[in-house]
């Protein structure tokens, strides 16, 4: 190329990483060289065939499974002095005594199976023509519907960005308790993901994903920060499971300014 | 070098961590290393697949990339109080980063360096042609896979974060221990790279 600019320029423009100033001034530059055109086309042909080929690894569920007992098998911070090691054991006990009478006390427990539950609210839903009681794009609209509603309040996540846009929420009814379904959409497919307090996961690692199907539908079962979630689905498992990824972002990760 | 990562501006925040450093050793004192664990559980965890993803395309190999990240979990969470609730993200990856540079090194021992890396550009930059385009944009996943790995690690590095992962370059400047005009080069001379690999086999794969 004889133009001032490289093909670096040209990968940064891409990118967005050009300053406002540069852009704008690159973009002009842009309509008079054919080469930096040429090479812009090239580098975005590149990152468009990228994107189709979804070249990210997963881990399996089994190394998933390996990788979190390690961490749990791993004392939290180095050798601590023995008289703490004998209060967080006594501080533990107290939690399990306290957490089994209250676990007691509050069902819905997570039952080993909700899986026929869970797909039979989520096809009424569709059947009924009509998935969510409040019908909103915007988790601050949807989550304040849920107070008065239920003693909890269910986590909704904003994954309009990732392809996930929310479509409401709905109070549904679930091993005898009414509880929070909340809707989003992946293209043509709705996802309904049913929340509600866990039995409080005592160390706080979460329970490990666990994937079903039941008549064409796939269901994903984890829990996670003291709550439980069912999400069910008739898109593809793959999809679904990238549903669980965002929407576990989702929670806890918010674009900073 | 402490495995801590400050990204500042863009990104992502923790908002589950955005307390003070205050309020969380308190946290700790009072609720001793429990409520640490759920902090580092909730902060880091969620990670673990991209972890995984920059593992496995550095190692290049399943059973590696499970190793390296295990080693780098487990190193997380011994400095976990190291981390100031910026970017669990690109923290965890630095350190996926570092365990796998220090793998390396304990499996060559003895051997060269396997990936001897010149910073300087020798290419000629030049825009593809108009059929050149296409060929790229029709290059399907089993060859874009080929073409990453035949990148050497400095430039394979910085494109699965760049490309696959979706970092900025700051991200990316601040994981890798370079500068951002470094990032530059490597992202451009990494995508030369992978053109000149996709068409040259998509050229070969066409002949009949």
């Amino acid at each position: 190329m004889s133009c001032p600019h490289t093909e670096q320029e040209v990968g940064a423009y891409l990118d967005g990483e050009l300053e406002l100033t540069s852009a704008l001034a690159f973009e002009r530059h842009l309509e008079e060289c054919p080469d930096c055109a040429q090479a812009l086309a090239a580098q975005r042909a590149l990152r468009e065939a990228i994107g189709a080929a979804d070249l990210r690894f997963r881990p399996s569920p089994a190394q998933t499974r390996r990788l979190r007992r390690a961490v749990v098998a791993e004392p939290a911070a180095g050798a601590w002095p023995s008289w703490r090691r004998l209060q967080a054991v006594a501080a533990l006990l107290l939690v399990a005594v306290a957490s089994w009478s209250l676990g007691r006390a509050w069902p819905p427990r997570p039952a080993p199976d909700f899986t026929d539950e869970v797909v039979a609210s989520h096809v009424r839903s569709l059947l009924a023509g009509h998935p969510a009681d409040v019908a909103s794009t915007d988790q601050h609209t949807v989550k304040p519907w849920f107070t008065g509603r239920l003693d909890y309040a269910p986590p909704v996540a904003d994954l309009a960005g990732q392809g996930f846009p929310l479509v409401g929420g709905r109070l549904d009814y679930l091993g005898h308790h009414p509880v929070a379904a909340l809707i989003y959409r992946a293209d043509r497919h709705l996802i309904n993901v049913f929340t509600w307090p866990s039995a409080y996961d005592l160390d706080g690692s979460g329970a490990d994903l666990v994937a079903t199907s039941r008549q064409g539908f796939h269901i994903l079962h984890w829990s996670q920060g003291g709550m439980t979630y069912w999400a069910v689905s008739d898109a593809s498992e793959d999809r679904l499971r990238r549903f669980f990824v965002q929407e576990h972002r989702g929670y806890r990760v918010r674009v900073s300014s | 070098m402490a495995p801590y990562v400050q990204v500042a501006g863009g990104g992502y925040t923790i908002a589950e961590t955005e307390h003070p450093a205050m309020l969380n050793k308190l946290r700790d004192r009072l609720f001793g290393q429990d409520d640490r664990r759920s902090r580092f559980d909730r902060a880091v965890l969620p990670h673990l697949d991209a972890g995984y993803d920059l593992a496995r395309w550095l190692t290049r190999n399943d059973q590696d990339a499970e190793d390296v990240l295990q080693t780098a979990v487990l190193r997380a969470l011994q400095f976990f109080d190291g981390f100031h609730g910026v970017n669990a993200r690109a923290w965890l990856l630095a350190i996926v980063r570092n365990s796998f540079y220090n793998w390396l090194e304990q499996r060559n021992r003895g051997h060269e360096s396997a990936d001897p890396f010149d910073e300087e550009i020798h290419s000629v930059a030049s825009g593809g042609a108009d059929p050149e385009v296409e060929l790229l944009r029709q290059a399907d996943s089993r060859l874009l896979r080929q073409g990453f790995e035949s990148l050497p690690l400095p430039l394979r590095e910085v494109m699965v974060l760049r490309e696959l992962e979706g970092l900025s370059y700051k991200e990316i400047a601040a994981i890798a221990a370079i500068p951002i005009g470094t990032v530059m080069s490597r992202l451009s001379r990494a995508r030369r790279q992978l053109q000149d690999f996709l068409i040259a086999h998509g050229v070969k794969e066409r002949r009949p």
